[in-house]
This record gives C-alpha cells, structure tokens and sequence, in this order.
C-alpha cells in the first residue's frame, strides 16, 4: 500500500484535525498553507481538517518566526492541545528564524519554544511540502507513536514520489 | 520643476528662517529644514495653505549629537515635502501633530519606543512597537543601542 | 455597568496574521474599538543597517509575502536614487509586469479571503483556483509562486523570452473572461449586495482626514493613486484608469478591487507590446554615497513609501519602511463605529489588512451586558454569517450551490 493509501485510510478513521498559527510571519507560508485547503492541492481529501481552536487540535502547523511579543501565545496555544499533539514548523524562519536570525525582536524558530515533530524548509513552503510534511507526520502516528526523531521535509517535489502523489491525487 | 520652486519661494517668503533651508532635490521632492521652534507654525501653514493634507509617515534618525524627525508629507498632486525637526540627543522633546494628521499616533510612538524621543501631549494609547515588558529605556535604533546578552 | 471585552486575536484564522483587537459593545452595536500591533515586529529596519543593500533585498522582500515585490521595488528604487543609478527601461518594464502581476494575485487573494468572511466559501475556492493561473506564470517567470526575487540593485535579475511573455498574454485572457463573470455576480445579486452595502461606511471626508490609501481610499471617492500621482516605474508611459467609488463602503471596496484586477490585464498587455530591448540592469556600486531619498509605489493595498539613507558605506545608515495597512488603520476604528459585531470580520477585512507589512487579536467590551468576553476570530465569523442570516436573511448557502454548479461548468 503507498503511503498516501496508508494515510487515506487512517485519515478516514482519525480525521486528524489541524490548528494554524502565524507567530511572526511574512504570510507568504501562510497563503500557501491556505492553497493547500485549496481546489488545485486539496488537503482535505486526506481528511486534514482546519480548526480554529486548539482544544480539539492534534497537530499545530506553525508559521514564522518567534517574535518577543507572540511567544506566550505559541506556548499557550501547545498547553490547550490535548495529547497526543504534533508541531510542524512551516517555512525556513519557522524552521530556525530564517532571514531574521539575529534580529533584535526574533527569538528563533519555533523549536526555541515548543517541541516540533516535523521540519517543512522553504520560504515560503510549497504547499506539496507542506501536504507532504503533515502527511508523513500523520503516518508516523498511525501506531499512535510521534517519530522517533523529528521529520525533515525536503522542498523539492521532483525528488519525492509521495509528494508528486500528493500533488496529483 | 515650476510648482516646488513657486512653492519654495513661498514658503521663504512668508517664513524668512527658513531661507536656505530649502532643497529642491528632483520633480516632486522637497527636503525642508526647519528650526524647532518654527516648526508648527510651518507644519500648519503647509497642511492648511499649501494642500499638504496628508503625512503619509516619520522617520526618526539618530544623527549622533542629535536626533531628527522626518515627517514625510504630501499633496494631492504627488509633491513629497520632507520636512525636517532636528532635537538634541539629550533632550529629544516634540510636540504631536496628531492634531493635524490623526494617523500619526502610531509613527510618533515608534519615534518613541525606537529613538527615545519625548512627544508631547500625544493621545494616550496602546504602546508600538514593542511588546509591554520590553524596557523602555531601552531604544533599539539608537546606534549605540545593544541588545541584552541572551 | 462594565464592559464585555471580546479579544479576538491574536490568532485569528480568517486572516492567518497576529494582531490584537479591542471592541466596546452596546449590544450589537460597536461604540468604539481599539488596535495593537507589535506582534510582527521583527526589527527589519534595524537589521537593515547591518547587511549590504543587496542582503537588505532578501530581507524587505519578507516584510509581506504577499506583496514582497512592492517592498523591494520601493527599497530599491529610493537606494537607487541615493546611488546615482539609472535603471535600463527593460529592467524597468520587467519591474512593472511582476508589479501588475502581483496586483492581481493580491487581489484574487482578497476575494477568496473576503467571501470566507462572510460565508460565501464557494468565492473562495474559486478566486484562489483562478489565482493558481497566476500563480503559475510568476513561478514560470521567476522561479518561484511567492517571494519572486526579481530585484537586483541596478535592475532585474533576470530576462523573460518572448515564448514566455506570450504565455503571460493568453493567462490574462482567461483571467480576464472569469474576472468579467466575478462582475457579473457582484453586481447582480442582490445577497452580496445587501451583506456588503451599508457595511463599514467611510465617509469620504474622513477618508482624507484619516489618511487612508488605497483602494479603501478609492472606494471612498478619493482620487489618489501613486502610479499615477507620483509615477514611477513606467506608468507614466501606460494608459490606465484609476477605480473609484462613491458608495464608500464595503462593497465600495470590493467594487474597486474587482474593476483593478481588469485594469491590470489591460497594463500588462500593454506592458507586454511596449517593451523595450536591451539590457536589464545596470552594475551598481558596491559602496553608496552619502545621500537620501524617498520612493513611494502603489501597492495592492495602497501607497507603500520607503527612505533610505546612505553614508558612503557598503550598507545603509537608516532604513524607513511604512507599509499601506498603517496608513488605513485609523480609518478601521472609524469604519466599525455603530456597526454591529457581526460585521468586524468583513470590515477588517475589507481594507485588506496585511499585518507582517504593518506588523500586529480582538478585544470586545459590552458596556451594555457589563461583562469582558474573549472570542476566537473564528467564533466572531461563525457569529456574523448566523446573525445575517438570522436579522436580515442574508444566506449565502444557496448561493454557494448555484455559483459551484455553474462555475463547474466553465
């Protein structure tokens, strides 16, 4: 069974449910994180579903880099998922803070305050990667397990049959 | 180059401090220096005399001995007049223009939290840009500024 | 009696951007409301004073994904009247198509994030299919569907074929077949028409006193558009209009963004038989003489100006960046007043707020019920589209069938 038929099937049963937040972000990960919920990506054929709250979230796609005032409120949103909960750091400053490293408001990426489970580069993210970071993560939780390391997505879809296979249903 | 050099002889004319202040740097570009205590008459006279209607922003620098407010400001035609209120370093005091241009509340708070200017009479508000715990002796474009080791 | 304080934010989905909100309720009704920003402050201006103006580039483009290209041409442009530079009109006119290009883009974007607003999903998912077009021919053109690099300091980057440009010409004729059917919807139905009518009303007086750009200045009858006022780039060799609007509202807005997007195609074509051969940039100097200078460029959202100060040195003594959503946030507190709750997400979204480029959740107090409330964004949206379909039978549910199916069909 591919990897996308593993997860269709899983997804069927669990559903995983998404919360998305820009803790200091440029938007351009942003939009295409919305572009993947679009026609031509379509993440909810996977049963990927976009929440607004974080109570009934299982994982949190993160955009941007930490900035000094939105730090609580990454922290706070990760507190008010229940467990099992994921992280998955959208786009190269989500990854390590990008071109802002060093600037005098930016912390760093989002591992610097919550847990990340899986690694999406790019700036912005595809939104292939992007389907392809939440899609492998979700597979990895089929055993209800997080990864054993973190996932790193690579951004380019002509290297990854999964991502093709996510690009083209 | 008729309307800024009309524009210019006016404004020497009608506010003889300001002779030689002015530099008319290309087609709808005006660079104004102008003393501290003219300033608001000026300022006034612009937005109500000469159709200077709109402060599309205020850049703050730090000059070394002194700290300057730019205010860029602009006509219905497209003029941009940059007028210039240089303030000492030690005591960067100015009065708001909020008065005249409502949107610049949040450009003279930068000039705040950023520059460690003193704005008077500025309508109480939310504090910009920086977060309330951030200190605020502390002005990040200042060029001697440092950030705290982390 | 005390207050209901909604804060929404600084998480709010409809707009995937922090930003705090304060809302003072009687009711339904909104007495006043309050903004604070801060929490996309990243201290670019700062950080632009330590890397070259070339790296400074990199970084100004990252201001705002989704008008990256505004804020580099800006950047650049004002350094390179600080350098003395001359750009190459082929340059020049590459710098405008990506401009235009990404006016478009901007504004698909806003429609499929304005019907999201208020319930009309289907707008959605057919503005952003519409924009994958576009999408699509700026990755063909630079390499990449957001954040082009386009810009280089002296010119562009990178030439386009003429295979290419013609690729770009047959894209703005489909775009502009489904743009004229987007019309069609605006104007003729009436759900759309009484959602969006009334709706964060701006008066044109107001418009000018509050400093608002852009097209929530237009659709306030405010004749004021930097391609044209302080031209730059080559508009000033392009025929186009400037949308306006008198019905200074929300559907106002909406109005003049649709009308923009078919004034693009129109400059783009134009862009595409008017361009020039030769070379696209010039070399630049790696130190700056000392000098300043200001460029101001009409951005999707409105008038986006840059300073920029150099000293003799390979990087720049001061960079000033203020982007148009800061020049209409002050019009916003306006606009809400004596509007109902129901209507915050429409009419924040409607001046198309962009809080990475003015850097950035709702806080709502009821003096009536006396009591502080905290809502999520997507709460306040499920709040607006239940009350208009309850007060005043606006639903776009049926809508919503009807355009799939015939859009479908397209």
């Amino acid at each position: 069974m591919s990897l996308t038929s593993k997860l269709l099937s899983w997804a069927r049963r669990k559903s995983p449910w998404i919360i998305h937040f820009n803790s200091g972000a440029c938007n351009a990960c942003d939009i295409e994180i919305v572009a993947a919920l679009t026609p031509r990506y379509d993440v909810e054929r996977f049963g990927i579903i976009i929440r607004g709250t974080p109570r009934h979230a299982d994982v949190l796609v993160c955009s941007g880099p930490v900035t000094r005032q939105i730090k609580d409120r990454i922290i706070r949103i990760y507190e008010q998922m229940a467990e099992p909960k994921f992280v998955v750091a959208v786009g190269t400053c989500a990854c390590s803070g990008g071109v802002f490293q060093g600037c005098y408001n930016v912390e760093g990426g989002i591992d610097t305050v919550v847990p990340v489970s899986a690694y999406v580069p790019g700036c912005p993210a595809r939104p292939e990667a992007i389907i392809d970071g939440v899609v492998k993560l979700l597979s990895t939780l089929e055993e209800g397990k997080p990864p054993a390391k973190p996932l790193v997505i690579h951004d380019d879809p002509a290297n990854d049959d999964d991502m093709e296979e996510a690009a083209n249903g | 180059m008729a309307d800024e050099q009309k524009l210019a002889q006016a404004l020497e004319a009608k506010f003889p401090v300001l002779a030689g202040k002015i530099n008319l740097v290309r087609p709808r570009r005006m660079f104004v220096e102008v003393p501290a205590e003219s300033f608001r008459q000026v300022l006034a006279h612009l937005k109500k005399e000469q159709g200077f209607v709109y402060c599309c922003t205020i850049t703050g620098t730090d000059d070394k001995d002194t700290l300057a407010a730019l205010y860029h400001l602009s006509d219905e035609a497209g003029t941009l007049l940059n007028l210039r209120l240089r303030v000492p370093r030690d005591a960067p005091v100015i009065g708001t223009v909020t008065d005249l241009y409502p949107c610049c509340a949040n450009y003279e708070r930068e000039l705040i939290d950023l520059l460690g200017f003193t704005v008077e009479n500025l309508p109480p508000g939310n504090r910009y840009p920086m977060p309330d715990d951030f200190p605020r002796d502390q002005h990040p474009l200042r060029k001697d500024w440092q950030p705290a080791a982390k | 009696m005390g207050t209901v304080t909604i804060p929404i934010g600084p998480q709010h989905p409809a707009l995937k951007e922090p930003a705090a909100f304060s809302i003072t309720l009687v009711g339904e009704r909104i007495l006043k409301s309050d903004v604070r920003l801060g929490y996309n402050h990243r201290g670019i201006e700062k950080a632009c004073e330590q890397r070259t103006y070339t790296q400074d580039l990199y970084l100004i483009e990252r201001i705002c994904g989704i008008c990256s290209h505004a804020h580099t041409t800006t950047f650049i442009t004002a350094s390179e009247e600080v350098a003395g530079l001359k750009v190459p009109p082929r340059g020049l006119y590459i710098r405008t198509l990506i401009s235009e290009l990404e006016r478009i883009h901007s504004h698909l974007l806003w429609l499929g994030v304005a019907g999201h607003e208020i319930g009309f999903d289907t707008l959605l998912m057919y503005s952003w299919r519409d924009r994958e077009v576009v999408m699509d021919i700026l990755a063909m053109l630079t390499g990449n569907r957001v954040n082009y690099g386009i810009n280089t300091f002296g010119g562009v980057r990178r030439d386009f074929t003429a295979e290419q440009l013609a690729e770009v010409r047959k894209s703005m004729d489909v775009l502009e077949e489904r743009t004229k059917y987007y019309i069609e919807v605006a104007t003729s139905e009436p759900t759309l028409a009484k959602r969006l009518g009334g709706v964060g009303s701006l008066s044109h007086d107001d418009a000018l006193r509050l400093g608002a750009v852009g097209p929530t200045a237009r659709a306030s009858n405010i004749q004021r558009d930097v391609r044209r006022d302080d031209t730059h780039l080559v508009y000033n060799e392009l025929d186009f209009k400037v949308i306006t609007d008198d019905h200074c509202d929300v559907f106002g807005r909406t109005v003049v963004r649709v009308l923009e997007l078919m004034e693009s195609y129109k400059l783009i074509r134009q862009i595409i038989d008017k361009m020039p051969d030769g070379p696209v940039s010039v070399k630049a100097p790696r130190r700056v003489p000392a000098g300043e200078a200001v460029a101001r460029y009409e951005a999707p959202r409105g008038e986006d100006i840059h300073y920029v100060k150099g000293n003799g040195t390979d990087k720049p003594e001061r960079v000033k960046v203020r982007a148009p959503t800061m020049a209409n946030l002050a019009a916003v507190s306006k606009m809400l007043e004596d509007n109902n709750l129901a209507d915050v997400p429409i009419v924040v979204a409607a001046i198309d707020p962009c809080f990475s480029c003015t850097d950035r959740g709702i806080q709502v107090s009821d003096l009536g019920r006396g009591r502080d409330e905290t809502l999520a964004w997507g709460a306040l949206r499920a709040h607006g589209i239940e009350w208009w379909r309850r007060e005043a039978g606006v639903d776009f549910a049926s809508l919503n069938r009807k355009l799939s199916q015939s859009l479908a069909a397209r």
